[in-house]
């Protein structure tokens, strides 16, 4: 790679770029060498195996023996693989019962933070904490938590006369449990953002608004959520991405109640996200092909879902 | 930055190339192994005993540098990786048991101890053991390090106090049948409200298949899941969940842990590492716990390998050194540092396992582990059993867990096992 950095490429000598100087590049070329270890970080960790994914995809690989050709045929079982199409799902659901409570009480964290005087760092620090801490401790605790007879959760249920339920080993108690352990873990993170994007509200805006004899309420409808709209955006774009791979959360939790399989998502693989069903192929089963195609099924999710999201915020450019 | 489709396939395509490329160089550029001096030995946490580990180092000392590194982690894919990476390849691998069948297939890849001699020490372990580290093309792949053979522990207060038979002799005599068994769990129930005698449906349906001499998927590499022996195992753990024998508990949550220690769920079927787990798990049941047979004939659960490497420069001498660490004696030490179970049916008589055992009330537990171990049956482990036997797995655990209908579930995994061997190459 460094060799072919130090000669100038072909290209510069072209008909169509003669009029430019012929040395643009040797006169750059140390500003290309120190941002080079960048790219060449990223062409090693990051395209090849990419590259190699795809190639894998088209395979049949126990990870150590000789690779067999598969043509499409890891892609065909993919799209009749009713395990993937739950996993994409359970991702779905558990991403949407943790994100709109997480925006919501984010929302209102931040309001509450941004009028407070007081130990203002002390609370900032505080909800920021959750986002920094292990996730498999969090997950450790959260499996007590939510823990069948000796939980929080449902001693406070009993304490207000319902009945108990096993969280951790019904569909919808397991998918509950994950979206709650993430909201907990990110509503502090994206407070703190929210905070940042009201700062920069100007008073005036404010002040004028009440002039015009607007409650809090109005204000807050009619100013701080229209001036917070590329901030939410923003929010729900870094927890459509997070939330598209979570993996830890559901293992962790899960780990107890999936037999066998560490990667199965619990009863019914009622928590089994894409990327944890990525894992139970790959690894459980050394089926590295199938893996792989697997991998390419869930960036095509993923792309799917940042063309909504650069949607949304071309619309915002737009008005 | 403007990033077009072509040109993303360009780099795509570049990448691999480039993946081909180096992969090719690799094959005579990297060292693979270490040199003849250096010995390198990959097991994980509680693999070898510590004791036998540094003893071997002080051993060979003389003529190799034994460096024994615990793998962190997920053991296997990291073993892989490495040896599909071909460089650094430990000359030492330990195999985890349940692995075994990945690892056989790609005999290739392991040197084969019957080459280096390993026949004449093949009269002093478990035959069982000794066949499964053997590939279906004859290598040997494996060299036994312990086995899991699997027993019925249970509180002896709550088995009396239920009007259940409570001398681990009598357990192991009259609870010889799970229809014994399920009965005893009818009446624990009876006698002892909120009771239940096993934790899950699971520890029935793969215990029941683990006593046998078939599993999933055969030699063939025909399915199998769905004969009489599964249909059996099944049918079994399907009954246990009708006669109310199961928990609703998951286990080593915290709920389960709390129902042992309140002599809630007296009895599991467990593999002799299962000690372990009960000693750290619910310590405050010391002196409360027996050991009897489980119904019906032993089962194995467990147990690993240690294999020499293709990468390895000293075979011979790698091989002087595992066949040491694997002797009768330091078994007998490897099950007093990390509760390795001896493949050598020698080590069963040693002073050292012979202990009246203070967790099990002053309980030989040797007297039935020992035995049981000697009388498990082979059972052929293929490559594709994890991936078939888990929609099993998965739909009896429906069956118990959510109350699924259990025809319903069968035709479920039957269907789904169907689409899955279809897609690995496995006939049906």
């Amino acid at each position: 790679m460094a060799t072919a950095l130090d000669k100038p490429p072909v290209s510069v000598g072209s008909p169509s770029t003669s009029s430019q100087p012929k040395s643009g590049f040797r006169k750059y070329w140390h500003l290309y060498a120190a941002i080079s270890p960048f790219y060449l970080l990223f062409l090693c960790f990051g395209l090849i195996p990419v590259g190699f994914s795809l190639y894998l995809s088209f395979h049949r690989w126990d990870g150590l023996g000789s690779m067999e050709w598969a043509g499409l045929s890891q892609y065909k079982y993919l799209l009749s693989d009713t395990d993937f199409w739950n996993s994409i799902g359970n991702t779905l659901i558990i991403w949407a019962l943790a994100t709109f409570p997480m925006i919501f009480l984010a929302m209102i964290t931040a309001v509450m933070l941004n009028s407070a005087v007081r130990f203002k760092n002390v609370y900032r620090f505080a909800y920021f904490l959750p986002n920094v801490t292990s996730v498999v401790a969090i997950a450790i605790v959260f499996g007590s938590v939510f823990s069948t007879n000796f939980g929080l959760v449902n001693a406070l249920l009993q304490a207000v006369g319902i009945d108990q339920i096993a969280w951790l080993n019904t569909p919808w108690g397991i998918k509950i449990a994950i979206a709650t352990l993430m909201t907990w873990q990110w509503t502090g993170y994206n407070a703190i953002i929210f905070l940042a994007g009201l700062q920069t509200i100007p008073s005036e805006l404010y002040e004028a608004a009440r002039m015009d004899g607007a409650g809090p309420v109005q204000t807050f409808f009619r100013i701080t959520l229209p001036m917070l709209r590329p901030v939410l955006l923003f929010v729900l774009v870094i927890s459509t991405v997070t939330g598209l791979q979570s993996f830890s959360e559901p293992q962790v939790l899960l780990q107890n109640t999936s037999n066998d399989s560490t990667f199965a998502g619990g009863p019914g693989h009622s928590g089994q996200t894409m990327v944890l069903y990525f894992f139970q192929q790959t690894f459980d089963n050394n089926d590295f092909g199938y893996g792989a195609a697997v991998a390419w099924g869930i960036f095509l999710v993923v792309i799917l879902f940042s063309i909504v999201n650069w949607r949304l915020v071309q619309r915002r450019g737009e008005d | 930055m403007r990033l077009s489709r072509r040109g993303l396939l360009r780099a795509g395509l570049a990448g691999t190339a480039a993946t081909a490329l180096g992969g090719l160089a690799s094959g005579c550029a990297v060292p693979t192994g270490s040199t003849g001096r250096n010995m390198v030995l990959w097991y994980w946490d509680g693999g070898l005993g510590d004791t036998v580990v540094k003893n071997a180092k002080a051993r060979y000392d003389s003529t190799v540098d034994l460096q024994a590194i615990k793998i962190g982690g997920y053991y296997r894919s990291k073993l892989i990786t490495t040896m599909a990476g071909r460089a650094h390849i430990p000359d030492i691998a330990g195999l985890k048991g349940e692995d075994m069948a990945s690892y056989l297939p790609n005999s290739d890849q392991f040197v084969d101890l019957r080459t280096l001699g390993a026949d004449k020490y093949k009269s002093q372990y478990l035959t069982w053991k000794w066949e499964q580290g053997i590939a279906d093309d004859g290598t040997m792949v494996g060299f036994p390090i312990d086995c899991g053979p699997v027993a019925h522990f249970y509180q002896y207060g709550v088995f009396r106090k239920a009007g259940l038979p409570y001398e681990p002799a009598d357990v192991s005599a009259e609870l010889n049948t799970w229809e014994k068994f399920f009965a005893a769990g009818e009446q624990l129930r009876k006698r002892i409200p909120g009771s239940s005698l096993v934790t899950d449906v699971n520890s029935i349906f793969e215990n029941v298949v683990n006593q046998g001499s078939k599993r999933y998927v055969d030699k063939d590499r025909h399915f199998i899941g769905g004969e009489e022996h599964v249909r059996q195992a099944w049918a079994l753990a399907v009954e246990a969940k009708q006669r109310k024998i199961v928990s609703n508990l998951v286990s080593g949550t915290p709920d389960q842990l709390s129902a042992v220690e309140d002599g809630k769920l007296p009895s599991q079927l467990g593999a002799s590492w299962a000690t372990s787990d009960l000693k750290t798990g619910v310590p405050k049941t010391k002196g409360r716990w027996r050991v009897a047979d489980m119904p019906v004939r032993p089962a194995n659960n467990g147990g690993s390998f240690l294999s020499i490497t293709k990468a390895c420069r000293e075979p011979e001498e790698a091989f002087r050194i595992i066949t040491w660490m694997m002797n009768a004696a330091n078994q007998a030490q490897g099950f007093v540092d990390a509760g390795l179970f001896p493949s050598t049916p020698a080590s069963y008589g040693l002073k050292t396992l012979r202990a009246p055992d203070p967790f099990f009330g002053g309980q030989d537990t040797m007297d039935i582990f020992g035995p049981a171990a000697q009388k498990i049956t082979v059972a052929y482990n293929s490559p594709f059993d994890i991936a078939l036997g888990q929609p099993l797995k998965d739909e009896i655990k429906n069956v118990g867990v959510l109350g699924k209908d259990p025809k319903k579930a069968w035709s479920d995994a039957m269907s789904k096992c169907r689409r899955i061997a279809d897609h690995l190459g496995v006939s049906y």
